[in-house]
């Protein structure tokens, strides 16, 4: 390497140095000789350190000594003679080891000494304080004692005499009516009825305390229990304001107070018939046994049952395509049942109880009320009662009907059908439609059996009937001559139409026009008084001519029309005629003939007498004088007349 | 509860031309003598309490058909409920999947429900015998959940209505399933859950039949 530089390299001293002259010349010490070295390490040998733990102390502290080497070296100096320091440790070890001989030559000989162990002094604490700090915490002890004593004392002595009820019997009885949980330090309850199959969002967790005392009692009375309080007071079970109770339940303020749903059918703004929902009513025995809160939990359940239930039916209502669109306002939903005829379910909640509780219904509809009620019941029902599946492999869920849909080859419009359910709506208003219906029929059969009082008209309504189908039977008579005759129909009432089942056979459907029955009932009184009439000439031996039930005179009705009959004497020499109208009153009207006559006179035209055989002016005769009860009454008496005139 | 209503169903079917389910299974057995506690806790679990479990008494016949192209054979399951008008129901499960990182045993299957003439249609088709068998029990459900605790009962060749046929052993097989379509993975996490709550009873497990050597 051309450019490179040169470095002195040179030995650290090895030997320390010990004087630097003026002209910077360092005077080294020479290195100790070996006897002075040899001298130097003896004298660092510490003879009194003779364990073995001192040893290895003294390596620890290794570099601590290399720092004393200079100090030693002090002392070395100093010292009058190198080996003294050495000297005089031996020495002084000597020293020690001829005692330590002497101590163990005596203890040996247990001559003049012996050596006990001796027993280690216990340290140094005062009896007196510890008696005192346990006397102490005794006293502290006893005291929680009999604080807690005191309290469950009181608790019962508070309870025996104010007869409260204990919080815990409470729970119990709580706990065997209603679902409760423990969610940390609060007890939580459930009163919705989505173990029973609702699917209603609306949460009904309720939380349940311990009433603190008396006038904490009256305070929530105010805001939770109010309505139950006030209630019960109305209600005459029993139950008295005062009988506080150790147990408190909060209810969420949108389950507070008391709802029910009001039905009402309406014709042109006038009231037909009311229905209240209300389940108020229900479980008075079990508050009698248990506290006011069981009237709080009935009436919150109460409210989340009729706020589900309108809930369910306003979404109806919005989804279904009804000819007349259904309305929903606010807490109204209106529905037309038949032509000016309003079905209006309202729900009506009210937070303070006594300002607006409605007056008493009287027209109170216990059917309708029952089932509103009733199908969101069956639709909880359904939602969790699935049936089973068999053989057991097959899918969980498709109805028994699906299932045979396969095999049965089903086709596409059947499947279609199993998908179509009723909803809540629709059935309650078919029910309402047929309610009105059954009221309408009853109506005018009632009219009608107090007008016509001569055939008379008898209906029996059905006892059993489903909620949408109702059937009564009607049988017309006529007082006297049941055996006679006997005209019976039957109706089957529907939701938005009737249907009428003669004896003969035929089937009619009615609309829902109270006017069709009407002319039905009439037309079958007429039909009836003419079929009663041919018997009863049967049974006095005259002729039936001719009978017709439909004229085809007059109005020209759909159902019925005039009838008429044509009656002869046994010997032929009289005739009667019968024409009975039925619109719009029943007319009756009665002609007689007779021939031939008994006084003749020759014309030219008439020259025999033989002629008059045939048949002679027919005069009216007036019916409404003739004596008798009724129709077949007055004919009867006629006919007889007429008969025994020719006798 | 996962059951929807009958009109989507169908119209999925109708749009995804197949129904593409999934059984999640869970297996147990339990002797005679505790089948009765076994009940008690299922009542108590299962929904409706208020009603009585629900018995069944159900012929199982295995038919196998010999493919070419595999040695595996086709097995279809036909289920008969016996003293019960319902129609009879052909099964096909597919390949038992038993994944660690699932809670159940998962295979694909298939549910039909057919008239009586099925057996005679699979025999013409050239389906064998493999194996039948009568279960007898009671069947519970918790939400879309199945449980089934059942008997099953060795049948004498020919003599499948004879009551004379003898219980395979001393114990009930419990099976818990759930047949749900594809791609629903929070099944099997809720059956395990439930099969939690029947532990000391009953240890429900997911089996693994290629495990238990050759039984079909």
């Amino acid at each position: 390497m051309s450019n490179s530089v040169n470095i002195s390299v040179e030995t650290t001293c090895e030997n320390q140095i010990r004087e630097i002259a003026y002209d910077g010349t360092e005077l080294y010490q020479p290195p100790p000789t070996l006897s002075e070295s040899l001298a130097k390490c003896a004298a660092r040998i510490d003879f009194s350190k003779t364990s073995l733990d001192n040893i290895k102390k003294e390596e620890k502290s290794a570099a601590a000594a290399a720092d004393d080497d200079n100090k030693d070296a002090n002392q070395f100096q100093e010292s009058l003679w190198p080996w003294d320091a050495v000297r005089n440790k031996l020495k002084d070890a000597y020293t020690e080891i001829c005692v330590l001989t002497d101590v163990i030559s005596i203890a040996k000989d247990k001559r003049y000494l012996v050596l006990d162990p001796l027993l280690e002094e216990p340290d140094d604490t005062k009896p007196i304080v510890q008696v005192y700090s346990r006397k102490k915490a005794i006293s502290q002890a006893a005291q929680v004692l009999l604080g807690g004593a005191e309290r469950i004392r009181n608790a019962h002595s508070e309870q025996r005499s104010r007869n409260v009820s204990d919080f815990h019997i409470e729970l119990l009885r709580l706990r065997q009516n209603w679902r409760l949980k423990k969610v940390s330090n609060a007890i939580i309850g459930d009163l919705s009825y989505r173990t029973a199959g609702s699917k209603f969002g609306m949460s009904g967790t309720f939380e349940v305390t311990k009433a603190e005392d008396a006038l904490d009692d009256e305070n929530s009375g105010n805001n939770t229990g109010g309505s139950a309080n006030s209630s019960s007071s109305s209600s005459n079970n029993g139950m008295q304001l005062k009988a506080s109770s150790a147990l408190r339940v909060i209810v969420p303020s949108e389950l507070q107070g008391v709802a029910y749903i009001k039905v009402i059918t309406q014709k042109d703004q006038e009231d037909l018939c009311t229905a209240q929902v209300n389940l108020m009513g229900h479980g008075q025995n079990l508050t009698a046994q248990v506290g006011v809160w069981q009237k709080t939990l009935e009436f919150a359940q109460n409210v989340l049952f009729c706020k589900e239930l309108f809930a369910q039916l306003a979404r109806e209502a919005i989804q279904l395509q009804a000819p007349i669109p259904h309305v929903v306002i606010g807490n109204q939903i209106r529905a037309t049942l038949l032509p000016n005829i309003q079905l209006i379910i309202s729900l009506c909640h009210s937070t303070s109880f006594d300002s607006s509780q409605p007056a008493p219904i009287n027209d109170h509809d216990h059917v309708l009320e029952h089932s509103l009620h009733q199908l969101l019941r069956e639709v909880h029902y359904k939602n969790s009662h699935h049936p089973f599946p068999h053989p057991a492999s097959a899918p969980l869920g498709p109805s028994k009907k699906r299932m045979l849909a396969g095999p049965t080859a089903a086709d596409r419009d059947a499947l279609l059908d199993m998908t179509k359910t009723q909803t809540i709506l629709e059935q309650i208003i078919a029910q309402a439609q047929h309610i009105f219906m059954r009221k309408r029929t009853q109506y005018v059969l009632d009219t009608l059996a107090r007008d016509v009082k001569d055939p008379q008209i008898v209906s029996h309504w059905n006892a059993m009937n489903s909620p949408t189908m109702s059937c009564v039977k009607i049988n017309i008579v006529t007082h006297g001559y049941d055996a006679i005759g006997r005209t019976s129909l039957v109706i089957h009432v529907k939701e938005r139409s009737l249907k009428c089942i003669c004896r003969d056979g035929r089937v009619m459907r009615l609309s829902y026009e109270p006017q069709e029955l009407r002319d039905l009932i009439l037309c079958q009184i007429n039909s009836h008084q003419i079929s009663c009439l041919v018997s009863l000439a049967r049974c006095m031996a005259w002729t039936v001519l001719s009978n017709s039930n439909h004229l085809g005179i007059g109005k020209v009705e759909p159902l019925g029309n005039a009838s008429s009959c044509l009656l002869a004497s046994p010997n032929s020499d009289r005739m009667i005629a019968v024409q009975i109208r039925c619109d719009p009153q029943i007319d009756v009207k009665v002609y007689i003939a007779r021939s031939p006559r008994q006084d003749f006179f020759p014309s030219p035209l008439v020259p025999e007498k033989f002629w008059e055989n045939l048949g002679g002016n027919f005069k009216e005769v007036r019916f409404d004088k003739i004596e008798g009860k009724s129709f077949l009454n007055k004919m009867e008496f006629l006919m007889a007349s007429l008969t025994s005139n020719t006798a | 509860m996962a059951i929807s209503s009958a009109r989507e169903s169908l119209s999925h079917a109708l749009t995804n031309r197949f129904l593409p389910n999934l059984e999640y299974l869970l297996q147990g057995s339990i002797l005679d003598s505790a089948v009765e506690h076994l009940m008690h806790r299922l009542k108590g679990l299962c929904d409706n309490v208020d009603t009585s479990p629900e018995p069944f008494h159900d012929l199982e016949v295995c038919m196998s058909l010999r493919q070419s192209q595999s040695n595996q054979p086709l097995l279809l399951r036909v289920r008969r409920a016996l003293g019960r008008d319902a129609p009879f129901q052909m099964r096909y499960l597919g390949q038992p999947e038993v994944d660690i990182r699932r809670p159940t045993l998962v295979r694909s299957c298939m549910d039909c429900a057919c008239t009586n003439g099925i057996l005679d249609f699979l025999s013409e088709m050239g389906f064998r015998l493999e194996f039948e068998y009568i279960a007898k029990g009671y069947m519970f459900r918790k939400g879309r959940m199945k449980i089934t605790v059942s008997k099953l009962i060795k049948i004498v060749p020919g003599k499948q209505q004879d009551m004379a046929n003898e219980p395979i052993s001393q114990s009930y097989i419990v099976e818990l399933s759930v047949v749900a379509p594809t791609g629903q993975e929070n099944v099997g996490e809720e059956m395990r859950v439930f099969a939690e709550q029947l532990k000391p009873l009953v240890q429900l497990e997911k089996i693994d039949y290629k495990r238990l050597g050759n039984l079909p």
